[in-house]
């Protein structure tokens, strides 16, 4: 039973907890990111996704608990292990992070004349296919600064995929785009999880795509998991919270008011003070 | 007064955990420097980046501290008689002092805020994260082209400033002060030696140049990920750099001054 577990998922995260600062972020979180499937994690705001993804990618080191990449904890421990898992890994920044003293050909090369002693013209072939499959194959000579924040996403989607990584993390890919270059996005994402197989996760706030998108959504909320389920399970879910996040209301268990004292002894202290 | 107290030791924690940093960062660079001699190719690029293209300002730096100076020595040595040393007074306080230090000064004017910057914005961007998800070392990667780079070039820089500081000495010396050339050449070369002038010149320049490059590095390794960060390390490279450089140079010509 639990071998085949292993094999099934990729990605595995038992009972994580971890604190910055005073504030705990995670409090036990348990995850399973099955192969070969889309996964998304939804949460409103400031509830550790982005934290999530630098605890899966070994940026950060957790409290208590383990995050299994491949069977293999991910752990800051070792440089060379952990650049060893890194390197099965991709992913794709918000903002895209290319570097900018390099144009779009040069960055996508990167990973491969970093970690590869590939020859020049199987370089170029690699990532000339890799470009194509972005749609960005003739803006191969343009500088980052020459882009928009859709094609810098793009761009930034085939350096992770040159490595051909097993796994690929979006984070936020759907923040700030117009609908012409989200539905690019989209088709992208479900295309490299369907033709390449690769495992994805995205680490999102926007609903509606997500259910266009993923076999299998998280919700997380105070630290933990709010709920699990396809798309559909998690908008009829029981929960309060999941059903204030999917259906986007302003009040609820995560409140309007940022909790603290109460207004009048608010105001009372301050004239005092 | 309870306060000016506490607010002295904070300011010297802060003092201690920055040079603590610093070092540490430091030592951390080390086990890197052989991947600098695999792949020179960075750090020439670098040196070209922060090197080269500060070439300009370094000329005409020393081409005008020269002149200045050969017109302010005359003044007081032509009344001692010694108007036809004003060639030699230059070219020492050239290749000894003003050549390193001036060089370095500007050097973190100039390359300095700038490798700052542009690696406090490769922070702010997520380069280097996206660079160290990438199993790619940013300290291999970035920081230490950059700094070889800064701790070649000084050097080089130094004594190319000192050359056009020498060669606008002469330019004053002969054209508009009327020395001959051939004294003001004859007593150069009587006057200023490899050792000790031009050795304690190089050894100043490349003290300079490793501490200016290294704080460039640091300061933009550190930077707070947002634009007020980035100013910041910009102004304390250049602030912290500028007031390290003077303060080395007088540790070191007192160490290494002649006992004429």
């Amino acid at each position: 039973m639990l071998a085949e577990d292993l094999s099934a998922n990729l990605v595995e995260i038992h009972d994580l907890r971890y604190s910055h600062g005073d504030r705990e972020v995670f409090a036990g979180l348990n995850m399973r990111i099955p192969r070969g499937k889309v996964t998304a994690v939804l949460g409103p705001s400031g509830t550790g996704k982005s934290t999530l993804l630098r605890l899966i990618t070994g940026q950060l080191n957790p409290n208590q608990g383990v995050v299994l990449f491949d069977g293999k904890a991910v752990c800051p421990c070792s440089r060379r292990r952990l650049y060893a898992t890194r390197r099965q890994m991709g992913v794709m920044f918000q903002h895209g992070a290319l570097l900018t003293n390099l144009n779009v050909f040069e960055n996508v090369a990167f990973p491969l004349r970093e970690h590869t002693d590939l020859p020049e013209e199987l370089i170029r072939q690699i990532v000339i296919m890799k470009l194509h499959a972005v749609g960005l194959r003739t803006a191969w000579q343009h500088m980052p600064s020459e882009l928009s924040g859709g094609m810098s996403r793009r761009v930034a989607l085939a350096r992770a995929l040159v490595m051909d990584p097993k796994l690929i993390i979006y984070d936020e890919p759907f923040v700030g785009l117009d609908p012409i270059s989200m539905g690019v996005i989209v088709q992208l994402i479900r295309q490299t999880n369907h033709s390449l197989g690769v495992t994805t996760i995205v680490v999102t706030h926007d609903v509606e795509e997500t259910r266009r998108l993923a076999d299998l959504s998280y919700l997380i909320a105070d630290g933990k998991v709010a709920a699990r389920g396809t798309p559909e399970e998690l908008q009829n879910a029981e929960s309060e919270v999941v059903r204030q996040f999917m259906q986007g209301r302003a009040d609820g268990p995560v409140p309007f008011h940022r909790p603290g004292p109460g207004y009048a002894q608010q105001l009372q202290s301050m004239a005092r003070a | 007064m309870n306060d000016t107290i506490r607010d002295c030791w904070k300011s010297f924690g802060q003092f201690a955990s920055t040079f603590g940093g610093f070092q540490l960062f430091s030592f951390r660079l080390v086990p890197y420097l052989p991947s600098a001699v695999r792949r020179p190719w960075l750090v020439t690029e670098q040196i070209y980046a922060i090197g080269a293209l500060s070439l300009v300002l370094i000329m005409f730096g020393g081409l005008f501290v020269g002149m200045v100076l050969a017109l302010q020595s005359y003044s007081t040595l032509v009344e001692f008689g010694s108007a036809d040393s004003v060639g030699a007074f230059a070219s020492e306080a050239l290749v000894r002092e003003l050549g390193p230090v001036v060089a370095a000064l500007l050097f973190a004017g100039r390359a300095g805020s700038s490798v700052a910057s542009e690696v406090g914005l490769m922070r702010a961007t997520e380069q280097i994260a996206a660079l160290e998800l990438m199993a790619v070392d940013p300290l291999e990667r970035i920081v230490l082209p950059r700094f070889l780079a800064g701790a070649i070039s000084v050097p080089l820089l130094a004594a190319i400033f000192s050359t056009m500081g020498i060669l606008g000495a002469f330019l004053v010396g002969t054209v508009l002060l009327g020395i001959d050339s051939g004294v003001f050449w004859s007593q150069i070369s009587s006057r200023v030696d490899f050792y000790p002038d031009v050795a304690s010149g190089f050894i100043k320049s490349v003290i300079f140049g490793v501490s200016a490059s290294l704080m460039a590095v640091y300061e933009g390794y550190y930077a707070q990920p947002n634009a007020a960060g980035i100013s910041r390390a910009a102004t304390r490279t250049v602030v912290i750099t500028s007031v390290w450089i003077l303060l080395l140079d007088f540790i070191l010509t007192v160490v290494m001054l002649p006992e004429a």
